[in-house]
Parts: C-alpha cells; structure tokens; sequence
C-alpha cells in the first residue's frame, strides 16, 4: 500500500524513523488478531497505545492498518477508542482498507451502550472516504432517531461531516429536514445546538444553488425561531450559547419594544463566566441598539464593567483578545472608559501585548480630567527597565499630547525624558518632539533649549538622528550652534550609514543657509561635494537638485526648500472611518484583533472552508496563498490613491463612485502629479517616507536635466544599470508602481464578450453572485502582447486594471505603466 | 470553527496533534509557528492569535505547554482562546498537574477529552463535572482499582445522566455517605503603589469556591451581610440570577465536587495590609538599596509567606544584599528574591546592600519595581461577609464549612 506522503513529511529528521519498531509493531498484532486468551486485551492495549503514540509524534504507522483492524473486535472501550483513533487518521489514505472497519463500525452503531453506539458514529462519519458514504445513511438515519440525546448529539454534526463528503447524498436522504425537525423539538439542549450549527452550514453552502436552502436560511432567522432558541438559552451549554447569540445577533426585531424584549431577556448572559457568551452578548447588544442613538449610549455604560472584568480577571491571552474589543470601542466612544483608566495601568509582569494594548487604550481615553494622571504614569513606564515597553509608552506620551490636552505639562514631561540620559528614551524622545513642533510651533522656545544640549554623538538612531536634524535645520536661527553641529556632522558623512540621516542632513543644511548664509555656506559646499559624490542614488539626486536650484536662482530655492510652514492640524489617520464602521460591524471577530475588516485577510474564505485543495498544508502553495491575500489588503488600502490618480484621467467614470474618497487628505494624491508641480512635491519633500523618494527624486532629475520627457519609454539613464536579477518585493513594487508617470497610453477596446469572459474566469456564476473576492489576477494574451488584469472591487463596483507586458518590443525593459481602469456596473 | 489543535513542548516538539474537521492541517505549521517563537525570543511574548501563511492560530501557553489551534474560517477569537485555556484546565485538573511527561503518558486520555470536548471544530462540553463521568480521571485510586479488578478500562461504562437531566451540571443520583458542603472566599489583592508610597490603585479579586458533597438535588441559598461592596459579579451557570436581582441572594443547584460559583471585583479600596519601602540611592557607580517591609493595616489575623521579589536592572553589574530577617536569592536571570515568612514581633524586617553598576554609569537610570506576595488566612480583605448558607432538599442535615483566604495578585510597588 501506498505510505500517505502527509505523515511522511511532517516526521522531522530527529525523529527514528521507526520502521524497525513499526514491522515490530505489525507483527506482534497479527499474533494477537487471532488469539482468545484471558489476557489479549491488556497485550492489545499496550501495543495500540504504542501506534497511537508513533502515530503522535509523526512516525507513518498506515502500514498496520490491516492489522489493527483485524485487532479490533472486543468489548473493551478505551481499545476501541483508539481503534477510531488510528482509523480515523489513516482511512483517508487507505480508502479500500477503510472498508474493513466499516464492518465493525456498523456493528458498534447497533450496541446497546449508547456511549459506544455514539462513539461508532462518530467515527464512521469521520473516516470522510468518499466511496463509503452509501454506509453512513442508515447509521446516521437511525442515529438522529436515536433514543439517548448523546447519539442523537452525535448523529446531528455527523449530518454536517457527510455534508462535507459528499453534499449530494446528504441533500437526497433529506437530512437537513430531519435535522430541522430535531432542532425545534428535541428535548435536550446540546442536540438542537449541534442541530443548529449544522444546519446553518449546510444552508450557509446550499444557499447559493438551491433557492429552497435560502429560504430555509431565512426561516432559521424568523421571529419564531429566533424566540424558540432565545427561551431556552439557559439550557444550552456555554459554547452553543455563543453559536446561539450570533444567530440572534443577524436577526433584525420589528421594532423597539421587542428590541428590549431581547436584551432584557439576554442581559443576565453579561454575568456569564465564560467571556465568550459575555462579548458574543455584547456584541448583539450593540448590533441591536445600533439605530437608536440613546440606548446605544445606555449599552456602553451597561457593558463597561463586564468588559473590565474580564480584562482583569482571565489569563494574559484572554485580556489581549477583550482588550482589542475593548479598544475598538474606545475609538466609537472614548468616554466610555474614561473615568476607569485605571483598569489600563500596565502590571509589571503582563506580557508586552497586553500592556502594548493597555498604552493604546490609556492613550484612547485620555482627555481633559484624566491628562495629568496618566501621563504620570505613562512617566513611569518609560523609566521601565523594558526597553521596548518604555519606548511604547513615550510614544503613547506624545500621542496624547498630539490630541491637544493639557500640551503644556506634557512638553514638561518629554523634556524631562531628554534629560535621562538614556539612549533609547533620546532617541523616541527626539522624534516626539519633532513632531510636537510641526503641530505647535509655538513651544519651539522651550524644545530648542533642550534639544540644543543634546549632543548628537549620543544620538545613534536614524530616525532620532533624523529628526533632530530637521530640528537643527528648522530652528536655524534660534540654535546658537546650529551650523557648527551640522557642519561637524557633514565632516563625519562617511560614517553615517543611513541614507534617510544623510537626506535630511542635506535639507537641515540647505535651510540652515538659507537664514544664515556666512556660517553655513562653507558646509553647505561640503555637503553639497559629499552628497554629490554619494554612492545612494537619492542621496546623489537631492545633492544634485539642490545644486541646480542655488545656481538657478537663490531665492526659488527658498521658496522650494524652506517656504513658510503652517502647523500641521492633523495628523493623517491610518484608518477611514469607513473600515472602523466596517470592523464594528464585524464585533466579536478576528477583524477587530487584527483591526482590518475581514474581507481585507479572509478573501479564501468566500470560498468556504472545504474548498481548498487537499494539498494546502504543503507549505510551498502556501505562500501562493499568502501572496494573494497580501495585495489584497495593500491595494484596499490604497485604493485611495488610486481612485484619487484615477480622477485625473477619467473625471466622468469616477464621480459617482465614492465620495469619501475625495474628502480624504489630498496628500498622496499630489504625489501623483509631482512631476508638473515640483513646488509641492517638494515641500512634501520635507518629511518624505523613504519609500516614495526614490521615484519621485528621479522625476526631478529629468527635469532638472532638462532632458524631454520621453513620451514612449525613455531609454533609461546611462548610470542606471539594469539588474538581470532585480529582486523587489510586492510592496515597494506596487508603491513605485503607483508614482511612475503615465509614459504612453494606447487605447485597446475590447468586446463586451471579452470582459464578461474575465468575469467568468474568475469564478464560478454562483460565486460571482455572492460575492467578490477582493482581488483577482488574471491573464489575457496575444502574440505582442500580454495583458495582465488586476481587478479589484470597491463597492458595488469594481475595477479592472490592467498592466502590458510586451514580448518582443523591449525585451531589456520588464514593465510599462498603462493604467486603464474600466469601470462597471454591476 | 477550529480545524485542528496541537499541544507542543517547551521545545516546540509536537506532543499531541488532533484534527477536527475534514481539512488536514499539516504539522509544517507547528515549525512555522515555532520558527515565530524563536524570532520574537520569548514565547509569553508572541501575541495569541497570529496569521500564518495559512492559518489563523491561536495559542494559549500554560506551564511552558503551547495549546495551538488552528482555523481557516472567520470566528470569534475569545471563543478559541477560552476554549484553549478550558482544555489546559480540564487537563490540569485530570492529570493533577501540567508538563510535559504527563500529557505523553497519558495522550490517550487527553485523545478521550478532546474527543468529548469538541466535534468537527464546535466546543461542546468543558464541564469537568460532565467529562470526569465519561472518562475516568488517571488517579490512583482507579490504578490501585484496576490491579484488584483485574478491570483496565479507565472508562466509566455507564453513560453521563448529566447529559439528559435538566439540571446539566448534576446528575440527578448522586450519593454521599457524609454530606458535607464547604464555602471558600478566595481574594486576590491587586496594587501599584508608587515611589511616593502612594495607592495608584487597588483592587480585589475575589472567588467564592464550593466544594459540595451532597446526595440527591439539593438546593442551595447564599446570602452576604454586605453585597453591596461588589462591583461586578460573574456566576457559574448554576446560579439563578433572578434571586441576585431581587435581593442579592445566591440561590442554586450545586455541582458535584469543587467549582467557582462566582467571581466578583472590589475596586478603589482605600489601604494595604503591609507596606514595602524601597528606597535607592546612587552615586559614583555604585547604588544603595534598602527596603523596609511592615505591616500597615492590622487584618486581624497574621500575614505569612511574605517574599519580595524584584528584577536588577540590566546595568547593574553585581548585587551585594542582606536582610535582617529572612533569605535573599539572587537568581541567574538577575531575579533576586527575599523571602520573609512572618514579620516578626521585635522587630521591621529590612533588606540593604550596594550594587555595583556598570562601567562608565554613575547613577541608575532604570529602577526596578518590586513584586510582592503575601498570604492572610482566614480574612477576606474586601471586607465580604458571608451571611448565612440555607440548603433545602436533603436528606440529612449536612456539616457546612466556611474559609476565608486572601494573598497578593499582582501587587506591585515601584521605586
């Protein structure tokens, strides 16, 4: 017989590979497969125990499957058990064995001890072998008829399980309506749960092909259901509770008063003692009240202490997945909490997830009454001996201060972090305060006499390092030093290694000539030399750029390189509102753990869980995987952006779209248009992600260069050389992508026949019907050209995007941007 | 829905592995996973829910033990994560305690116990009442028995009544020669007290634990003399709540055998028991400590099992400690321990000594905060009161027994 290859592979190579033992094994079994002597069972015993535990630790033990069967007529239980055991794990490998044990199988589900009459059936549904499905019917049928709940609890998830292998056999022998029919009617509270539970799968999957399943799908939502299920919550057992309050959670009440029917009905589950049931409550408490804005504030208040408990009373992983709910709603309502921070405090002894959260939390609910003490304790947390915690906690110092409370004692406070003289608190220190200056200019006094102590030799991070040479630069003409410390930082350009340190050492620089010309102008030349001569290409770029503008014409470099500043307001927000709604919506999910709305992680599941191919846990397709759902998320969160780029080009298609999307801050979008407007480019030049440099910095070199911009591709520059083996990953991929200009545009039109035959091949009608994957690549190709498809879906919706390859035109030169985005309707 | 469980050693070797649902999860992932844990450098430290290539995982970690679940699917994180802290209760509670030997002695029981734990990925029953009459537990008394027997099987052959009876967590014939049933207080004191000596916060935690051995369906009311200093309660499921409501009276059909009945918080109370005072000064290299322990709010009965504990920071080279009353450890992970007992009559207990700190340091930039423990039997700090116990529908009139205890929880003071 074939070995599986699964098991195979998964031994790792300390294990022994076991054969000697297994042919041991395999003996010794034959021997006692036919004996009748007093103590065969205990000689059994003793060799099942030893597959099962080769089976354990990885050890392919199929090979005794014969024997094992034949070993398994008795009485005794525990054999048994792990009969089912061994059978269960290998007869999907040994599909024509597998039909030894149904025999015996068949025959435990006729004993007369319902432990083992379930037992059986519940093994026999989970051999899961297609070509033995004709022997689960009658089992199964009897099974739901069964007299003992136990049985019947069995037989009710078996249905689900023959669902799985073979949905056609299941749907013919009627089980879904016999699993109804035990659902409203049994007696015993775990049958009608598993009842449930597999009802709503089989619906869930059916939904899409059979009108009849839809329907049914709804009844299980209907107002006499529902009331069913909701009377007798208190026999479920706790996990089918939480099964039960999500259905409930869908169901829409008819109006307010049978809304607080409900929830008075369910309030007591808020004292449960397993959070599960507490926070499934909650989130259907919330989910109900959602219209009716004073109720829902009544929520809040009602499920603030439950939520506290629990946070403070399980185990540290039961806190981090409470405290990512907990700050969820803290962002819907921040003053839910605030007048029980106390509960975020972090303990010494939490791990650094929990307390990561609780500085997030604690930074959430700040506000006017609360500033003071939490931040003295925040102080505290950053004199930790835990590095890491006492970095989060500066950050989360300056979060509030950038929330505008109380700024005053705040600036106090990180000033004092300066003076500690520790390399990492500097350093987050540093950062924080540049970025408190961008928002109040007006403390510039205060900092600069701190941060002009600072030495910079102490300073070793490049961020940090970073930042407070965008100080020195800033405030020029306020540090007495200030050329002098840039001037012996440029002397030592060699020695930093970091690119982003040495572009803003040029800007710091540049400004720093520009309000004090006689000391700076001897740097500044060095600098310009050193950043000429710089083997980094942005670095080489900006020093060229900066060359070109001062010999143009000294005052346009001012007003490119040091314009006047406004405050910045506020800072972007990484989340929209849209995807906080749509996480909220998603209450008691992995959603709010990883704080993205599934549709941004999960795009497999759509497929439903059964669908994948058998060989998913190899891990080489695994990451095929993992690439389809990594630009998932990325081209979601951009597609900003994108929508932005796209109503340049084609004002009339995008209008109507989104309009959110217009309202988000123009910043990136300006980026997209840098090439024409180098004034703004360069401003937001200033603080500019390292990622987006280098695009944009080679835009201005053409310009500067004053080389014509090619209209079809340019041959690239002569000291560009081509890397035969350019590795780039997916991310900065798309971001250059994304900042390259439009070089030709050619207008291919394609058939209305083509477009839906893309839609096609991209899944199934039923699956098109019911929803979109988020993304989907595919291809379309011709003997010049290939054509690859992004699409991606927003909305109701959904673009096509499409990028050329071209075979043989430039073979040296990989990718053209053309992005033509087509819009249809669904 | 989860599609599979692992429990891995403290080595990431995979001990146990049991698939739920018809999608085999291969064990690569447990190398993935544990590759993970050997690039954050500390298991405690990986969050608990993470994304694999593949997977959503969920790991618990219990005695060094990782419960790994795996899932494909959308579903509610605390659920698994409760779920996963359920089963290494359940199997601490089976084999007595938790590691690594025990759970590969006895995988056939925990193959039994997830096999009645959970069915193609849904949690069923984590009772222990319910399981422990499904599957024996691996005790001696049931070895002893199988010797004399003869009768191996650690499998009770009837089935659990408590599946069919209306009181779920009971079965409805239960007989006890002595009928005994024993009420604990459990309190746990969480404090952060400050440089300052001042109470940042302070919190009980509090249990209150039966331990019921009583024939037939008794029925059982609790009341407090004072419920009103709780703040938030969470009940087993035996309790009905409607009585709480109305007068703040537990009223329940009790469990076999020991159980929580429910849980309760006490917030913002006003003093400690004891007080720590570190005190530490530093110059020219060196550091001064000195830690003085008493006792500032007499409970009435005596604290024992006193220990402070601290962590040396990382730029302190050696540490040279002594005390007056008690042992002082150093550990190798820097942990130095002080273990006191009871303060003493005649005198404060008190710690000093130097620590040399790095080259180049003069003063200590990072200050330790101090972790302290304590125990006071026979006190329940909240000041919660036991009213009376009234048990209708027995037999014969049961012997009841009440306790009290309070320890530390996480009672910190920082310096």
């Amino acid at each position: 017989m074939a070995p599986p290859a699964q098991s195979q592979k998964s031994a790792s190579p300390s294990q022994p590979s076991g054969k000697g033992e297994v042919s041991d094994v395999k003996m010794q079994l034959r021997q006692l497969a036919g004996s009748r002597s007093p103590g065969t069972d205990d000689a059994k015993r003793e060799l099942f125990k030893k597959v099962i535990s080769y089976m354990t630790i990885g050890i392919d033990v199929s090979s005794v499957f014969s024997e094992m069967v034949m070993c398994s007529a008795t009485s005794d239980i525990v054999l048994k058990k792990m009969c089912y055991l061994y059978v269960g794990n290998y007869a999907k490998y040994n599909p024509d064995l597998a039909l030894l044990t149904i025999n015996f199988l068949q025959r435990d589900c006729k004993d007369e001890d319902p432990m083992i009459r379930g037992l059986a059936l519940r093994s026999l549904c989970s051999l899961r072998v297609a070509n033995l499905v004709e022997y689960l019917v009658g089992p199964l049928g009897t099974g739901l008829k069964d007299g003992n709940s136990y049985v019947r609890m069995v037989a009710a998830i078996g249905v689900l399980k023959l669902y799985h292998i073979s949905a056609s056999t299941c749907m013919d022998a009627d089980f879904p309506a016999m699993l109804k029919h035990l659902m409203l009617n049994d007696k015993d509270a775990q049958v009608v749960a598993n009842c449930l539970t597999s009802l709503q799968e089989i619906w869930g999957l059916e939904a899409s092909t059979s009108e009849e399943a839809a329907r049914e799908r709804e009844t299980l939502l209907s107002k006499p259901v529902i009331y069913y299920f909701l009377n007798r919550i208190k026999e479920f057992s706790e996990w089918a509770q939480c099964i039960v309050l999500d259905l409930v959670a869908k169901y829409v009440p008819s109006d307010s008063n049978e809304i607080f029917d409900v929830m008075n009905l369910l309030e007591d589950r808020l004292q449960h003692a397993n959070g599960a049931v507490v926070l499934a409550t909650i989130k259907m408490f919330l989910q109900l009240t959602l219209s009716m804005t004073d109720v829902h504030q009544q929520v809040y208040e009602r499920i603030k202490a439950p939520l506290l408990t629990l946070v403070s009373s399980g185990s540290p992983e039961q806190s981090y997945a409470v405290l990512s709910h907990l700050h969820l709603l803290v962002m819907r309502a921040p003053f839910i909490f605030s007048s029980d921070y106390k509960h975020f405090y972090c303990q010494y002894n939490e791990p650094f997830y929990v307390k990561k959260l609780k500085l997030e939390m604690l930074t959430a609910v700040a506000n006017e009454s609360n500033t003071y003490d939490i931040v003295t304790e925040l102080c505290e947390y950053a004199a930790n001996v835990d590095i890491p915690m006492a970095r989060e906690s500066i950050r989360a110092v300056g979060k509030i201060a950038l929330q505008q409370y109380d700024v005053n004692a705040i600036v106090d406070r990180l000033l004092q972090f300066l003076e500690m003289e520790k390399e990492h608190v500097t350093a987050e220190t540093l950062v924080l305060v540049k970025d408190l200056l961008r928002k109040y200019p007006q403390w510039s006094h205060d900092c600069i006499a701190v941060v002009g102590n600072i030495s910079s030799k102490n300073v070793q991070e490049p961020k940090a390092k970073a930042a407070l040479i965008w100080m020195l630069g800033e405030y020029a003409q306020d540090m007495q030093d200030a050329p002098y410390i840039l001037e012996s930082l440029i002397e030592n350009w060699d020695e930093e290694h970091s690119a982003e340190v040495r572009l803003h050492l040029l800007t710091a620089i540049m400004k720093c000539f520009l309000r004090r010309p006689p000391e700076t102008q001897k740097a500044l030349g060095a600098a310009l030399a050193a950043g000429l001569a710089d083997f980094h290409q942005d670095v080489h770029d900006r020093a060229l750029f900066y060359y070109r503008l001062l010999k143009y014409n000294v005052t346009v470099a001012e007003r490119v390189v040091d314009p006047p500043k406004q405050a910045v307001s506020v800072f972007a927000d990484t989340q929209s509102s849209e995807i906080k709604d749509r996480i909220f919506d998603e209450f008691n999910s992995l959603s709010v753990v990883y704080q993205k709305p599934s549709y941004m992680f999960t795009d497999k599941e759509h497929r439903g869980p059964f669908e994948f191919s058998e060989e998913l846990g190899n891990l080489s397709i695994d990451t095929e995987l993992a690439d389809n759902v990594v630009p998932a998320q990325r081209v979601e969160a951009n597609d900003k952006d994108l929508l932005l780029s796209t109503s340049e080009k084609e004002d009339n298609h995008g209008a109507s779209n989104n309009s959110s999307a217009y309202n988000a801050p123009s910043y990136d979008g300006s980026r997209m248009v840098a090439a024409s407007q180098a004034q703004q480019d360069l401003v937001s030049l200033d603080q500019p992600p390292p990622a987006d440099v280098p695009a944009s910095l080679a835009i201005d070199d053409l310009l500067g260069l004053g080389l014509p911009v090619a209209p079809s591709p340019a041959p690239s520059p002569p000291a560009l050389k081509l890397n035969a083996k350019a590795v780039l990953d997916p991310n900065s991929f798309q971001q250059k992508w994304r900042q390259l200009p439009l070089a030709a545009s050619q207008e291919i039109s394609m058939n209305p026949q083509g477009v839906s035959c893309i839609v096609k091949s991209s899944g199934s009608s039923s699956a098109y019907a019911r929803s979109f994957h988020p993304l989907h690549c595919f291809r379309w190709s011709s003997p010049e050209l290939q054509v690859l498809f992004l699409r991606t879906k927003r909305g109701r919706a959904f673009y096509l995007s499409c990028g050329l390859y071209f075979n043989r035109l430039c073979p040296n030169l990989v990718c053209l941007r053309d992005q033509s985005w087509k819009k249809m309707i669904e | 829905m989860l599609h599979c469980i692992f429990l891995l050693s403290d080595s990431g070797e995979v001990m146990l592995e049991k698939q739920l649902t018809g999608h085999q999860v291969d064990r690569s992932i447990c190398v993935w996973f544990w590759d993970q844990i050997i690039s954050q450098g500390d298991s405690l430290k990986l969050v608990p829910v993470i994304a694999s290539p593949t997977h959503y995982l969920f790991q618990v970690v219990r005695e060094g033990i990782t419960f790994l679940a795996c899932t494909q699917v959308e579903m509610p994180p605390l659920m698994a994560i409760e779920f996963l802290s359920r089963v290494a209760d359940v199997l601490t509670d089976y084999l007595g305690s938790l590691n690594e030997d025990l759970i590969k002695d006895n995988f056939v029981i925990v193959y039994e116990l997830l096999d009645e734990m959970i069915d193609n990925g849904f949690p069923l029953t984590t009772e222990p009442n319910i399981l422990r009459e499904m599957i024996a537990p691996p005790n001696i008394v049931s070895k002893v028995l199988s010797v004399v027997t003869g009768n191996v099987s650690n499998m009770s052959n009837t089935l659990p009544g408590a599946t069919s009876s209306c009181v779920p967590w009971r079965k409805t014939d239960l007989k006890h020669a002595s009928n005994e049933v024993y009420v604990d207080l459990v309190e746990e004191m969480d404090a952060i007290i400050n440089r300052d000596g001042a109470l940042v916060k302070c919190e009980i935690y509090g249990e209150v634990q039966v331990n019921s051995q009583l024939s037939g369906l008794p029925d059982l009311t609790l009341s407090f003399a004072n419920p009103s200093i709780l703040n938030d309660m969470r009940f087993h499921p035996c309790v009905r709540l409607r009585p709480w409501e109305a007068n703040q009276i537990l009223s329940f059909v009790p469990p076999d055998g020991e159980f929580k009945l429910m849980s309760y918080r006490v917030k913002k109370l006003k003093s400690t028991p004891i007080y720590v005072k570190p005190q530490l000064s530093s110059d020219s290299g060196t550091c001064r400590i000195s830690v003085l322990v008493g006792i500032r709010n007499d409970p009435g009965k005596s604290i024992d099992s006193i220990t402070v504990q601290f962590r040396l920071p990382p730029c302190v080279l050696s540490a040279d400690l002594s005390a007056n009353h008690g042992a002082v450890n150093i550990l190798a992970d820097k942990t130095c321990s002080w273990s006191i007992g009871r303060i003493p009559k005649d005198k404060a207990p008190s710690m000093s000594g130097t620590m040399a700190l790095e080259t180049g340091l003069q003063r200590l930039n990072v200050f330790p905060s101090f972790q302290v423990s304590f125990r006071i039997m026979g006190v329940a700090l909240s000041g919660l009161q036991i009213d009376k116990l009234d048990l209708k529908n027995l037999p014969s009139r049961p012997y009841k027994g009440f306790r009290a205890l309070t320890r530390a929880g996480e009672f910190e003071v920082r310096s």
